[in-house]
């Protein structure tokens, strides 16, 4: 009976997350080349969630890979990266969605968090897709600037949930990301 | 209850030989590097005792490490017959990229490479949190210097190749 109750909590734990992230790809701004320094790699790979970083020199980016089924703190990335001294020029989440359905201005939960799209025609996501995070301090001051203008609601500025989302359901002051895709 | 002594024992007394292994630091005696240069031959950098050597951590991809190269020419030029030598450490993961670069910046001192980014052996053992990372060393193998660059190290070169 108990193990009946275990995999029933189980499944409906399963259906409530309708995405989750895997991994992210992350380039870092600053005074001096963010992969010469060793320190965001450092800082990146102590973050509880994340399970490895590779340097990808190419694209000079970092290519951060997530612990399975870990609650991921999109927040907690951008903290790692300017506690090294830099900051956050692009970060790019990617992840298998469930139906997930998002529309331009519409507040979604996505896994554990919540997201406002500035720029998306209604779609369903289904399987691996990749998001840009847009909010403030994930782009440079120009993008933000720029992205920001998509949307006249008042979380754009804050990241957080003001009067414009509440119909949407999201509670008062709750973080919302801002996306692309 | 005499077990636990005994591992916190053996544990500390395992802990001596690396806690001793600090950065790095001026006076210090140098750590062996023995890698493979361009053409497959081991460079040691003991063999370069009685040479004032310049150890110079790099790679391809980095910009800041490019320009020092350019700088690094026209020192080594300079130097070069009066005891001085470069030994340039790249940390490159694609030994290509490494290559590529020697020959587009005409890189003339000696080159060799430990492939494994930060966590190359000879990375972690001389604690490079950074890339350009430089260590002067003087003649009897005794790092003189970090990091310098332009005319501070123009200066410490003339001072110690005229002891």
């Amino acid at each position: 009976m108990k193990k009946i109750v275990l995999i029933g909590m189980m499944f409906i734990y399963t259906l409530q997350l309708n995405a989750q992230f895997t991994k992210a790809t992350l380039q870092a701004t600053g005074l001096t080349c963010a992969l010469c320094s060793n320190a965001i790699n450092k800082a990146l790979k102590k973050v509880s969630f994340v399970e490895s970083v590779e340097s990808d020199i190419k694209n000079s980016s970092f290519k951060i890979f997530f612990k399975q089924d870990a609650e991921v703190s999109i927040d907690l990335l951008k903290d790692a990266v300017e506690d090294a001294g830099f900051s956050v020029g692009s970060l790019k989440m990617t992840g298998n969605f469930n139906q997930v359905i998002i529309q331009t201005d519409h507040h979604i939960k996505i896994g554990n968090a919540y997201f406002h799209f500035l720029e998306a025609s209604k779609q369903s996501l289904n399987g691996e897709n990749t998001i840009t995070i847009v909010d403030k301090n994930f782009v440079t001051a120009k993008q933000f600037k720029k992205k920001s203008s998509l949307s006249k609601m008042a979380c754009v500025q804050t990241g957080k949930a003001e009067n414009c989302c509440s119909k949407d359901g999201v509670p008062a002051n709750t973080r919302v990301y801002h996306a692309i895709i | 209850m005499v077990n636990r002594t005994v591992i916190i024992i053996i544990v500390f007394f395992l802990s001596i030989p690396f806690s001793s292994k600090a950065q790095p630091g001026p006076g210090k005696q140098t750590d062996e590097i023995a890698l493979p240069a361009v053409n497959g031959d081991t460079i040691r950098l003991s063999s370069l005792k009685g040479k004032v050597v310049l150890l110079d951590f790099w790679a391809s991809w980095c910009g800041p490490c490019r320009n020092s190269n350019k700088q690094l020419t026209k020192l080594y030029s300079k130097f070069k017959d009066k005891g001085f030598e470069i030994l340039g450490v790249s940390l490159d993961s694609e030994i290509n990229d490494w290559k590529k670069a020697i020959k587009k910046d005409k890189i003339n001192w000696l080159q060799v490479i430990d492939n494994g980014g930060w966590e190359a052996r000879t990375a972690i053992a001389w604690r490079i949190n950074a890339i350009p990372t430089s260590y002067l060393i003087d003649r009897n193998g005794k790092l003189v210097g970090m990091d310098l660059e332009g005319k501070d190290l123009e200066k410490a070169l003339k001072d110690i190749l005229s002891k």
